[in-house]
């Protein structure tokens, strides 16, 4: 009996050390891998590894900005200009993040328009990727004032700026200067809301 | 679902009316030709002492940047501001550099991060705080760094960036502010008075109720 009990004991601890063990292997593995510099972009915590190195950042100047606004298929357009090193654009993207995910099927049309520096590519990129923006992944191209200009006249050059347009490509309504989720859902909602 | 994104969807609209009031309109800013604002609200140097824009006028005019510690864009043009305002301090323009920005959610805009700004960099102007953000506000200023360039008359006649190349001094192509500094300077007329360039957006404290 005392044998018996002996071998099931066993058994049942050797059961689940199996799993454990398939698992630690791989785990072991990865760590492996990422000390000999194997494994670009997996990093300890995880985040890292969902930053895409290679997210197409796509350079646009602000008439090009204007003629994707007047593409067909959306009730709404928000234009948000950003940068990474800017505290009110870093606060407010999530927001922007959610309304367009919300409102998408609804007709609104997110693009985000990063104002960093060439060089300062691998921080857009992160960024981007740590909050899941959907594409296109646009970036300021050319002198500022052109751009900024060319944008909207209103614009003094602060960041952030966020402009909604209609349908037909006509400015409804822009801001300077960070805002709320609840801001951001009005400016957009009557557009949304009205007959096509 | 349908249950709750009505009222949801009202609400917005609501929203969205009242927003309608107020957005769709940018910051009102002073316009060439005005007058300086606000020109005798004191305001405390890094030095310990107070100016006010009237103090701070030199013969041929006065020359008022708005600036601050945190931002980027106003660190790429740091040494260019302060050569500039040197410079003019010389030439018989008074400068002042204000930093309006609320301390509270960047810690480097305060008091002991300009002092020591000012001490790296040389600054021989006043570097000030707008402890309400009320004087930003009169001048209607919305980035940093922003230029506002008055004559002799205390008429604006330049306002706007420092020159077209932010992160490379070396390629500066049209130097803006030091031209527009060296007209006034010499009795000259500013060629281009109007100029902009992307800036953190100024983190004005709260509207005061005087």
């Amino acid at each position: 009996m005392r044998a018996a009990a002996r071998a099931r004991y066993s058994l049942a601890m050797a059961r689940p050390a199996l799993p454990r063990l398939a698992v630690l292997a791989p785990a072991a593995l990865l760590v492996l891998l990422a000390g000999c510099g194997h494994a670009p972009g997996s990093g300890a915590s995880g985040k890292a590894a969902a930053t895409p190195d290679t997210l197409p950042l796509e350079p646009v100047t602000a008439e090009q900005i204007h003629q994707r606004v007047r593409e067909p298929g959306a009730r709404a357009t928000l234009v948000n200009v950003w940068a990474s090193w800017c505290g009110p654009c870093r606060e407010e993207f999530p927001s922007i993040v959610s309304l367009a995910e919300r409102d998408r099927a609804r007709g609104l049309r997110v693009l985000f328009v990063s104002a960093d520096f060439e060089e300062q590519a691998p921080e857009t990129r992160a960024f981007l990727a740590s909050h899941h923006t959907p594409g296109p992944w646009l970036v300021k191209t050319g002198k500022d004032q052109e751009f900024i200009d060319g944008l909207d006249q209103r614009w003094s050059g602060a960041l952030p700026v966020t402009i909604v347009y209609d349908p037909a490509g006509k400015p409804v309504q822009f801001w300077e200067g960070g805002a709320d989720s609840a801001r951001f859902a009005a400016a957009v909602e009557p557009l949304l809301t009205s007959q096509p | 679902m349908h249950a709750l994104r009505s009222p949801i969807s009202r609400l917005a609209a609501l929203a969205g009316l009242a927003l309608a009031l107020t957005a769709g309109q940018a910051r009102a800013q002073i316009a060439i030709g005005d007058a300086v604002p606000m020109k005798d609200v004191k305001m405390l140097g890094v030095d310990g002492k107070s100016v006010t824009l009237a103090s701070v006028a030199g013969k041929k005019g006065t020359l008022v940047v708005f600036t601050c510690d945190h931002c980027p864009w106003a660190k790429m043009w740091q040494t260019r501001v302060t050569e500039i305002g040197n410079a003019a301090g010389k030439a018989g323009i008074g400068m002042v550099a204000i930093n309006a920005n609320d301390p509270t959610d960047y810690p480097e805009d305060g008091m002991d991060g300009m002092k020591q700004r000012a001490k790296d960099l040389k600054i021989k102007f006043p570097y000030v705080v707008d402890a309400t953000s009320d004087v930003a506000r009169s001048f209607g200023a919305t980035r940093t760094p922003e230029a506002f360039l008055f004559d002799a008359d205390g008429k604006l006649v330049y306002h706007g960036t420092i020159d077209d190349s932010p992160k490379d001094a070396s390629a500066v192509k049209d130097a803006y502010l030091k031209d527009a500094v060296n007209a006034v300077s010499t009795g000259k007329t500013v060629t281009t008075a109007e100029t902009k360039s992307m800036g953190c957006s100024i983190k004005y404290r709260a509207k005061s109720t005087s």
